[in-house]
């Protein structure tokens, strides 16, 4: 069956126009990012093959759906974008696999998505797919408009495997009449607890099917003080502000401070608790005691760092507004004249952590200089010699050991670190971002930063606002539970591995995403498996609680199940964490082979098992047909900035686009290994306005510059950075109704605020830009840049970088990566 | 023979002997050596201002012209009594005559002070470094008085504040937007270069200025923290007023943390850098020891007490050692660059005097001990050291240099006072060292017209010289100082004193017995200072059996003979006082008021300093006039009223009727106006002693069987105690009262030197 439908796909592709030409644009959903689209996940199969897949209905395991396995032929079917937004494939599980009817019983794969959706029974099963099987999670993924929060269970009735200790969930079976239930995890039978069925709001018996904890995938329990070694802390933000000379000319420190000063009612102090400390540091510290009367602390003692005073540097937000909303305005005036050169940031870490530490919370460095005394001092490392050699990965290591056992401190105590950074030169943004790394913070950066380009100063305020006002966790420790049969094995992402399997999170920012890979230890007997992640935090307005997960697959044993389960986006995030990893404990070279090596081996693993190819050389390049994006994903990972083979990249750029990497959610992460392609000039009517969804977005193109005009307007984005590609040819009008200008000959090139004017088109490219700041999660807010088409080269080379199916360089073409996958693959 | 007053008023100076031995060996036999207690800039409200240089002699000697030159009017030269160089006058004494001569050659202007023309680049420096680690009261009283004190230096006095507490905090007073302090963490010991970094003094990597953009001058350097009065008296007043205790807490069982040893090291240290070898003022004002960090005096812990001088004595004073290795080299800093160091104590108990003593001794800073900031010994203490002379100046001068110049027979032993050795070792510099020796000048960092020093003299010809007729040596003390005033100035007294032949009574005749007990008490706790006690009274007492053996008149072996002349008759008297004085009997005191009594008495002139040594005693009593009376218990009768004068204390003491009429309110009514009047006497008296006393001394009314009349009895003779019988006066009720002490009394101390001088046995 597989082979016909590879047959039938032949015929029909050569020659034909791309589906995404001939495809009705009434369709404005395809551009939701897919985790919004719920409604759509049991029928993305299109009508003609559902019917098909319905005939093996019978033939799986359990009675559950069988998967039906598509293949395609990648040389003959280009990457479509469409595909991207496509959700996972279906989780098919077994009748009665779940005891609740709800929809929301299965976890929605924007928190939690596994590489493969049913389960390899064994793991030699697993290994002839060569697909590498793990969790992708975003367990504090961010709310956006039409989001579902999520259930609160607020009795503190908590039921839990007396064995396991796995949380209730749509998984467990009810026996014993009712009183017991059987973990669905270790199979072990528990006491149902005496209040699960009590309503203690009304007082009176309730109903446990109305529980979330039985109907929801994704679920909050407030904990009982059992579950915490502490009262719940307040949430702690402490400001270390780089005053230095650099920092100060840059407009960093007068636009950090404004950006403080209008965002404190955003930070959150629901509960009146929330406490705040600034220090400021060049080669001195600045602590600031905060009062109706605030004074300035100066510690020069870096090498010995203590606390000035012991009250009013670290004060409460809301009864200290007014002294803190007074000192915020005048910093930058206290500092003006500051010729400072210079950076004490790891004493100002130091200062801050004896500052926080019997709290814990949020250390929020700003810094635009690389740290040149006291603890964690750095040298400048930046050697364009050793760029793109084998050396080069010694760049993308910390180059101080301060900054793994400092980390390490923070996370003991609660403490992490969020590194705002703005050097125009080299600040060694990979050792600093190790911080962030280790304490589940986040590292952002703005090079060469000027705040008198309103466009810096803009995109810095919003992003940074938005992190001031983002709820956060703190005080969290997660951790993944599976059945019987399936251990957590390696752990990417943002946090401290504490004990085996324990990820200390000090302080969770919203949208970061981690992965874990999953070793199948025995073989598994189940007709599915149930994965849970628990954290356990302190909400920042002072609850005690705790995040349950619960992700329920099916098993099998059939291979080509699990190939047709595979979900491309998962398998190409979890590549991006290997590969950064690879590259540190390797070279950047070992991690592109590793990463183009796993790929092979799925090819190989596919065409040898699943076509007629067999092992003899085949003119074809098969894969199943929802993995066929996998090629150009891992393509677009091997070009993205973070691994490219180049001996152009500065190692600060390198390091923070790794950074970026390993912490970016999917919905982010896709983009920004893909990027997203429009052609504006000639988008269709409805493009740019506003429709049942919002605003409507032009169909993506692929990423290959034979789709560039020299009369046309294009825009290129990958979530961080956004381009307008603008013809040499293009008309004056087009000139005119964009940018206000008469000609493209007075049009700059580089970073612009684009105008709203009075014309249809301008308007909708407007709200195209603004869709595109919008339309996912996290908080980054991307510039954008004008790029004419024979404009300054940097600016051009770099926009066309993103169209990652043309050759650059030493890179090869997406038809050049897969003649020689081919190649691979038939050779091996 | 010259009235020894009349020469004190003219130049400031009391010699042991105003006629000196010839020879070496007879000089020794005269026991009590040549010195003199010089007052420097003993106001002389009759001295002409000298506007222009002095003329010196070449160098090496640099004697400065003076009447006894002679001069040679015709050859427009003249000869320097101490080299016997020939100098040339300078061109513009080309007109001088016989009856047209400078004022330096006037016979009457053997002290004489020159304006010179260069004055001081910098406005002094007064830096106040606060103790935080005190309770409100006495922190407002000590904001209030430094307030004050703000008002009453001149304006362009530059001013600085450092306070401490666990932390040492260096107010940055040139900054306007907010108050803003520099924090140096109180345990630790910063080194000099360390503070200035830290402090921003030196240059660190600073970007350029922009082109056309100068720095902004108060970005760095000295003039952040250290201001003209005029200039940051508002913010100043203000930090002053808003100065909060320490703000770290002190457990029960704790003291506070008092960095004081890194608190002054830090206020030595900026001066150091900012201002070397100019007039400036460090004004500590602690209340309480240190308990953190360099200069240790006791730990935090309440349980371990504060060391006694027992605990000092047997070695078991465990910060001791290093406080003073500390504090010494801070002083020796401080010193070196002229700075001055003042020691303000507010606390009931200790503050560590004994060991930060040398910064004030060093450098002639004053100590000032109260029971509290809120008191008015320290307050009026305080404000006093801003008073003012008639041109409005303050009366204070700097960063002295104090030079000696002898003629040839004399060579200079040493100096004992609060100065440090200037290193001059010129020809007049003797072999024997008595004091700070080894030098002709001294550094003298604070100068007042109290200031008086104690310099030494050896003779140095050898016997048997023939001594030429009316031969005499020269001393001339040459003062240069930073006046108040921003003016250099030069002070230069010229003392001249006959030689006598070997055996001839002139000698005997012109000892000044009150200068040489004064002289002697400054030998005494110099030694007192580096040995044990009894050492240092069996010495005096050697000295004043060897001086009564020379000097007095007796027939060998029989102490009944026994006699002294007039000029030497009250010197045993002042040795018995000095004996049983606090300066050598340290036990009933704690080591800080022992520092505090010593460093006092090396800084006045000898009538202040007699007074310390044998207090006065007047008597008040119906139809007589106050009169002064014997320092012993029979003074004590019920119908009087005593006023005690020891200098540290001026108590008035009612005698047991007086007390209970005053208790009966007697005063207030009518027809007993004379009792008013009598108990009003001593209490006007008591205001007049404390006009010109510094520091202020404590005032102490008390009556007769109080408690707080122990400080009376303490000080009296007690020749009336319980174990004696009626040796002297009456035994007969109300005179005398019984003192219940083991010392000897005068009377005794008098016997067993007749005895020992005499040769007698002593049984
Ligand atoms: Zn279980
Ligand atoms: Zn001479």
């Amino acid at each position: 069956a597989a082979e016909n439908q590879f047959q039938s796909q032949q015929t029909q592709a050569p020659g034909q126009p791309h589906p995404y030409f001939t495809q009705p644009l009434e369709q404005p959903t395809y551009l939701e990012p897919y985790d919004q689209q719920q409604q759509q996940r049991s029928n993305y199969v299109q009508p003609g093959v559902d019917a098909l897949a319905g005939q093996f209905g019978q033939m799986g395991m359990g009675g559950q759906k069988q998967f039906q396995l598509y293949t395609t032929n990648l040389l003959t079917s280009p990457p479509d974008p469409h595909e991207l937004f496509k959700p996972p494939p279906e989780i098919r599980l077994p009748p009665n696999a779940c005891i609740s009817p709800s929809p929301y019983a299965n976890a929605e794969p924007s928190y939690q998505r596994c590489t493969i959706n049913a389960i390899p029974t064994t793991s030699s099963l697993l290994n002839k797919a060569k697909i590498p099987l793990a969790l992708v999670l975003t367990p504090y993924r961010s709310l956006k408009d039409g989001d579902d929060a999520v259930p609160v269970v607020t009795d503190t009735v908590i039921a839990r495997c007396r064995r396991c200790r796995t949380y209730i969930n749509p998984y467990v079976q009810f026996i014993d009449g009712g009183n017991r239930w059987r973990c669905c995890m270790c199979n072990m039978s528990n006491e149902v607890p005496q209040l699960f069925d009590w309503d203690q709001a009304t007082n009176q018996p309730g109903d446990r099917w109305q529980r979330a904890e039985l109907n929801h995938s994704i679920v909050e329990f407030v904990a009982p003080t059992e579950y915490m070694v502490r009262p719940p802390q307040p949430a702690v933000y402490v400001f270390l502000i780089d005053v230095s000379h650099s920092a100060v000319q840059s407009g960093m420190v007068a636009t950090a401070t404004r950006t403080i000063l209008e965002n404190l009612g955003r930070i959150p102090d629901e509960d009146g608790r929330t406490k705040v400390a600034l220090i400021c540091y060049d080669t001195s510290l600045y602590f600031f005691s905060i009062s109706a009367e605030s004074s300035m602390l100066v510690v020069s003692d870096i090498e010995d760092v203590f606390l000035p005073k012991p009250t009013d540097l670290l004060v409460n937000l809301a009864e200290c507004r007014a002294p803190l909303e007074s000192l915020l305005g005048r910093i930058n005036d206290m500092f003006r004249e500051n010729s400072i050169i210079g950076s004490a940031m790891g004493p100002a870490l130091q200062a801050g952590y004896k500052l926080m530490s019997a709290i814990g919370g949020k250390l929020v460095v700003l810094s635009s200089s690389l740290p040149s005394v006291g603890a964690g001092a750095l040298k400048n490392r930046e050697d364009p010699k050793i760029l793109g050699t084998a050396k080069e990965s010694g760049l993308l290591q910390a180059a101080s050991p301060f900054y793994k056992t400092f980390a390490i401190d923070c996370s003991r105590a609660q403490v992490s670190v969020d590194m705002f950074l703005f050097s125009q030169v080299y600040q060694d943004v990979a050792s600093l971002s190790h911080l962030p790394h280790y304490t589940s913070g986040q590292t952002y950066y703005y090079p060469a930063f000027n705040a008198a380009r309103p466009e810096d100063a803009l995109k810095f305020a919003r992003e940074f606002g938005d992190v001031l006002a983002m709820p956060i966790m703190l005080e969290a420790v997660m951790r993944v539970r599976a059945s019987r049969g399936l251990r957590m094995s390696s752990f990417h992402g943002n946090f401290f591995v504490r004990s085996t399997d324990l990820l200390a999170m000090p302080a969770v920012p919203q949208d970061q995403s981690y992965a874990i890979e999953i070793q199948i230890e025995e073989t598994i007997t189940t007709p599915f498996v149930v994965f849970q992640t628990a954290v356990l935090h302190t909400t920042c307005y002072g609850e005690r609680r705790i995040r349950v997960v619960t992700l329920a697959l099916p098993t099998t044993t059939n291979l080509s199940e699990v190939f047709a389960s595979a979900d491309q986006i998962a398998i190409a995030t979890l590549l991006a964490n290997k590969a950064v990893e690879r590259s540190l404990t390797h070279k950047l070279e070992d991690a592109r082979d590793f990463v183009h090596q796993k790929l092979v081996d799925i090819l190989v693993a596919y065409k040898s098992s699943m076509t007629s190819g067999g092992a003899g050389a085949s003119a074809q390049l098969a894969i199943s047909d929802n993995l066929k994006m996998l090629p150009v994903l891992v393509l677009g990972l091997l070009k993205n900035v973070g691994l490219r083979q180049s001996g152009q990249i500065p190692p600060d750029i390198r390091a923070y686009a790794q950074a970026m990497l390993t912490s970016l959610p999917s919905q982010l992460l896709i983009p920004y290994i893909y990027p997203v392609f429009y052609s504006l000039h000639d988008m269709p009517p409805e493009a740019g306005t506003v429709g049942e969804s919002g605003v409507i977005m032009p169909p993506p193109l692929p990423l290959s510059s034979e789709r560039l005009q020299r009369y046309g307007l294009f825009l290129i984005e990958d979530g961080q950075t956004i381009f307008l590609w603008v013809g040499r040819d293009a008309v004056p009008q087009l000139i005119m109704d964009v940018f206000d200008l008469p000609s493209y000959d007075v049009l700059r090139g580089g970073k612009i605020t684009l105008p709203v004017l009075e014309n249809p088109f301008s308007q909708r490219v407007n709200a195209v830009i603004q869709k595109t700041r919008e339309m996912r999660r996290g908080v980054y807010y991307p510039h954008l840049y004008v790029v004419k088409e024979d404009g300054e080269p940097a600016l051009r080379l770099w926009a066309l970088s993103a169209l990652i199916h043309d050759r650059a360089d030493m890179l090869p073409s997406y038809q050049m990566f897969l003649t020689s996958l081919k190649e691979k693959v038939n050779s091996t | 023979m010259l009235n020894f007053e009349d020469v004190e008023e003219r130049d400031g100076v009391r010699f042991s002997w105003n006629v000196w031995p010839s020879s070496r060996i007879e000089a020794t036999r005269t026991v009590v050596p040549i010195a003199a207690l010089y007052t420097p800039l003993k106001i002389r409200e009759d001295l002409p201002p000298v506007l222009y240089e002095p003329v010196a002699c070449k160098p090496p000697c640099r004697a400065v012209l003076n009447p006894y030159c002679q001069i040679d009017i015709r050859g427009k030269l003249w000869i320097c009594p101490f080299c016997l160089s020939r100098n040339a006058f300078p061109p513009h004494y080309k007109d001088i005559s016989s009856t047209n001569l400078p004022a330096e050659l006037l016979p009457k202007y053997t002290t004489i002070e020159y304006t010179l023309a260069r004055p001081a680049q910098v406005p002094p420096v007064f830096l106040f470094v606060v103790d935080t680690c005190l309770d409100e009261d006495d922190l407002k009283a000590l904001r209030d008085a430094l307030v004050i004190s703000l008002s009453l230096l001149p304006p362009y006095a530059l001013v600085g504040l450092i306070t401490f507490g666990t932390m040492t905090l260096v107010h940055e007073l040139g900054y306007n937007e907010c108050s803003k302090s520099y924090v140096f963490r109180g345990g630790k010991e910063y080194q000099p270069k360390q503070i200035q970094d830290m402090l921003g003094l030196s240059s660190q990597n600073r970007a350029a200025p922009r082109p056309g953009q100068p720095l902004p001058p108060q970005s760095f350097g000295a003039s952040r923290f250290l201001l003209p009065v005029s200039q940051v008296e508002f913010q100043l007043t203000g930090i002053l007023e808003t100065l909060t205790r320490d703000p770290w807490p002190v457990a029960n069982d704790k003291r506070a943390l008092r960095c004081t040893g890194v608190a002054l090291s830090v206020a030595v240290g900026l001066l150091e850098t900012t201002y070397p070898s100019t007039g400036a003022r460090i004004m500590l004002f602690a209340g309480g020891p240190a308990t953190e960090g360099p200069g240790m005096v006791v730990s935090n812990e309440l349980k371990e007490p504060i060391r006694s001088h027992h605990d000092i004595d047997r070695d078991s004073a465990k910060h001791y050692k290093r406080a003073i290795k500390f504090y010494e080299a801070l002083g020796k800093r401080a010193s070196n660059n002229g700075h001055v160091v003042d020691l303000f104590a507010g606390c009931l108990d200790q503050v560590g005097l004994q060991e930060m003593k040398s910064l004030p001794g060093s450098t002639n800073g004053v100590i000032v001990l109260s029971d509290s900031f809120a008191t008015s010994i320290f307050k009026q203490s305080f404000l006093r050291l801003f008073n003012k002379d008639d041109q409005g100046h303050l009366q204070m001068g700097f960063n002295a240099t104090f030079d000696v110049q002898t003629t040839k027979e004399l060579r200079v032993s040493g100096l004992i006072g609060h100065a440090i050795s200037a290193g001059k070792k010129s020809a007049c510099v003797g072999e024997t060292e008595i004091g700070i020796g080894q030098t002709s000048a001294w550094k003298i960092n604070a100068i007042t017209p109290r200031t008086s020093t104690g310099v030494y003299f050896e003779v140095v010809t050898p016997a048997g010289q023939p001594l030429q007729q009316g031969s005499r040596g020269l001393i001339q003390f040459i003062t240069h100082y930073q006046h108040a005033s921003g003016q250099q100035r030069l002070r230069v007294s010229t003392m001249a004193r006959n030689f006598a032949e070997a055996g001839s009574p002139s000698v005997a005749a012109s000892f000044d017995q009150e200068a040489a007990a004064v002289l002697m008490a400054r030998i005494a706790v110099f030694k007192a200072e580096v040995d044990d006690s009894p050492d240092v009274l069996r010495w005096l007492d050697r000295m004043l059996i060897r001086l009564c053996q020379k000097f007095a008149d007796y027939r060998k072996e029989d102490s009944t003979s026994f006699r002294l002349t007039d000029n030497f008759s009250i010197y045993p008297q002042f040795m018995f006082h000095l004996r049983r004085s606090q300066f050598l009997q340290v036990f009933n005191n704690s080591p800080d008021e022992t520092a505090f009594y010593r460093h006092v008495l090396n800084e006045e002139d000898v009538n202040n300093s007699l007074i310390m040594i044998q207090p006065t005693l007047m008597s008040y009593t119906f139809d007589a006039q106050p009169q002064p009376v014997l320092l012993d218990s029979v003074s004590i009768k019920h119908d009087v009223i005593l006023l005690l004068d020891t200098f540290f204390h001026i108590l008035i003491f009612h005698g047991e009727q007086v007390a209970q009429w005053r208790k009966q309110g007697y005063q207030e009514q009518e027809g007993y106006e004379n009792f008013k009047e009598l108990l009003e006497l001593p209490v006007v008296d008591a205001q007049e002693l404390l006009v010109d006393r510094f520091p202020i001394p404590r005032y102490i009314v008390c009556d007769q069987g109080g408690s707080q009349a122990r400080f009376l009895l303490s000080k009296l003779n007690p020749s009336t105690t319980h174990m004696s019988t009626t040796m002297y006066g009456t035994s007969t009720g109300g005179a005398g009262q019984a003192i219940f002490t083991d010392d000897v009394s005068l009377q005794v101390f008098m016997e067993h030197l007749k005895r020992l001088a005499v040769g007698a046995q002593t049984n």
